[in-house]
């Protein structure tokens, strides 16, 4: 347990000293201020665009934006969050097969599967807290500027798009136990992604996708409710689980 | 008892077989210099001892333990430098022993303790920089303070001084010198005259296999071939000994070469009595490691 622990520090302590924790936070409270924003800007937009579009020939009403707008920015930027902090951590194992630094901690006696568990449990809590964290700053500002009350499953839809960080967190700690290179875990990753995205075309399939988590619109605005979206949080919840488990004994047998 | 215990160990990368059958034996207590030039397979022998390659056949035991590929339970007796040292960059010198101490379960007494001990054997007790800046030659003596921090029972280090200038190679064979009463020491090496200087024991590593192995003082012995030289007052008495005696060479310099297993020297001294030959120095050569070594590899 120990050493565990001792893992877990030496991996924070790298993370701060090498300030990716400060950029990564950066990046995750600007997404965050960045949602209601939008929404709160879009009127303004339009309005001084008006002329123009009437020219045009389109005629601007007067728009009304609700917490809805800025939930609806929410689930478009988390992907690129997600891209961001996956750029960011995807190399957690191959800068160490690189660099030969696990050689000297593994012929110390540290276990293998330690260092497969201490790097899942950081990067994993490091995406919650982010997560977590741009999600309470565009709450908060909803608050303040309109009524949250009205996206429907917030809770719920929120929680989906956490999951399928978490889901990539476990491909990457999967992907990095398989390959030798940081172009490889960021292609495995991305060869999922895609090949999800590719299959949700097919209707029957694309309510057991882990893709369809990132879709919290049609949620918050009631056009689909919680369970239909069982089957894919439990099949992504199976990938994650069965990703961390797989790549212990895989790490195990890895050549370093 | 022996420290370590390998038997027939082969491995291959893709069409080169580098180790064919390697036997080596390391006694406890012993300094161990494993020779070999660049290429021979140190390091990969090195590296299955620590299970990091995994055989192709063969049997390795630590401490009469045997060893495992991926995760490695003897380990726990082995403390390793290897070649390149790399360690987390970001920490300095005493933050990253304790980071070893940690992962090996020692208690934080114990690894302040020994840290600030090994620090003073290594010389790094005043260095307070992260280790991003650390020359080779630093790197090298914190390499080997991490690898002794768990007290180990056996230290394999791979070729802990070829990249360091005459000074600091020295400083780490003292170094080396100096833990053999905690440890038995394996190193390899191909600078003889660090093998010479502190190894009790060596092998020397040939064609995927042991050429010769033992105790140091015992091998230059057993291959003493009593090699003699003389070098006569005047070149024509040179060359009478040279057409007398068959197994004589003259090289370029008119001095003579010739061992006793091709003339008793007793003979020799005969001859030039006999003829009243005068000469300016006759030498029984003590073999060198290097000829020693030069001689079983062109065979
Ligand atoms: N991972 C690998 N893949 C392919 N070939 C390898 C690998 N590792 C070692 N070799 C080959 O095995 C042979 C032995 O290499 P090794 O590193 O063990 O030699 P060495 O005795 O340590 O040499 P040096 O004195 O240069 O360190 C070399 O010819 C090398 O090309
Ligand atoms: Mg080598």
């Amino acid at each position: 347990m120990s050493n565990l622990a001792a893992f877990i520090r030496k991996e924070v302590t790298e993370h701060i000293r090498s300030g990716k924790i400060t950029i990564l936070v950066v990046i995750f409270i600007i997404l965050g201020i960045m949602n209601p924003a939008i929404a709160k800007l879009t009127p303004w937009l339009l309005e001084t665009m008006a002329d123009t579009l009437a020219e045009s020939g389109m005629t601007v009403t007067e728009v009304t934006v609700s917490a809805l707008d800025s939930w609806v920015q929410f689930f478009k930027n988390l992907p690129m969050g997600l891209i961001a902090f996956i750029l960011f951590e995807s190399n957690s194992f191959s800068k160490e097969y690189q660099s030969g630094t696990l050689v000297l901690s593994l012929t110390k006696g540290l276990k293998r599967h330690t260092v497969v568990t201490a790097k899942a449990i950081v990067i994993s809590t490091l995406w919650s807290a982010l997560y977590w964290l741009s999600f309470g700053i565009t709450y908060a500002y909803n608050a303040y500027f309109w009524d949250n009350g009205i996206a429907q499953s917030l809770l719920f839809s929120v929680v989906c798009g956490w999951l399928i960080g978490v889901f990539a967190v476990a491909l990457a700690v999967f992907f990095s136990t398989v390959a030798k290179s940081n172009t490889g875990v960021l292609m495995g990753i991305g060869t999922i992604f895609v090949l999800s995205y590719i299959l949700s075309v097919i209707p029957k399939l694309n309510e057991y996708l882990p893709t369809r988590l990132l879709d919290g619109n049609s949620l918050i605005y009631g056009k689909s409710s919680p369970k239909d979206y069982a089957a894919a949080l439990i099949l992504t919840l199976a990938v994650i689980v069965v990703s961390f488990i797989a790549s212990i004994p895989i790490f195990n047998k890895k050549q370093l | 008892m022996d420290m370590l215990k390998i038997t027939g160990l082969y491995k291959h990368f893709g069409d080169k077989e580098v180790l064919k059958g390697l036997d080596l034996t390391v006694p406890e207590g012993s300094i161990f210099g494993f020779i070999g030039k660049n290429g021979a397979g140190k390091t990969t022998t090195m590296k299955t001892v620590l299970g990091l390659l995994k055989a192709d056949s063969g049997e390795i035991e630590v401490a009469g333990e045997r060893v495992v590929y991926g995760q490695t339970a003897t380990n726990r007796y082995i403390g390793y430098l290897p070649d390149v040292p790399e360690f987390y960059s970001f920490m300095n010198a005493s933050e990253y022993l304790a980071f070893c101490g940690e992962i090996t379960g020692m208690d934080r007494a114990e690894i302040a303790a020994r840290s600030s001990e090994l620090l003073e054997l290594v010389g790094l007790q005043n260095e307070k920089h992260r280790i991003r800046g650390f020359s080779r030659g630093m790197k090298q003596r914190l390499g080997i303070a991490q690898a002794l921090l768990n007290r180990p029972r056996l230290l394999i280090c791979d070729e802990p001084t070829s990249a360091l200038d005459p000074v600091g190679r020295k400083e780490i064979l003292d170094i080396l010198l100096a833990v053999r009463k905690q440890t038995t020491v394996l190193f390899s090496t191909h600078i003889l005259s660090d093998v010479e200087r502190i190894c009790t024991d060596v092998a020397l590593l040939g064609e995927g296999n042991i050429s010769i192995e033992g105790k140091l003082s015992d091998i230059k012995t057993g291959y003493r071939r009593d090699e003699y030289t003389i070098l006569t007052e005047s070149r024509s008495d040179s060359e009478i000994l040279c057409d007398t005696f068959s197994g004589i060479t003259c090289d370029d310099q008119g001095i003579l070469h010739f061992s006793e297993s091709s003339h008793a020297h007793v003979e020799i001294l005969r001859f030039i009595c006999d003829r009243n030959i005068s000469i300016l120095k006759i030498e029984r050569t003590e073999p060198t490691l290097e000829s020693l070594f030069m001689e079983v590899i062109d065979k």
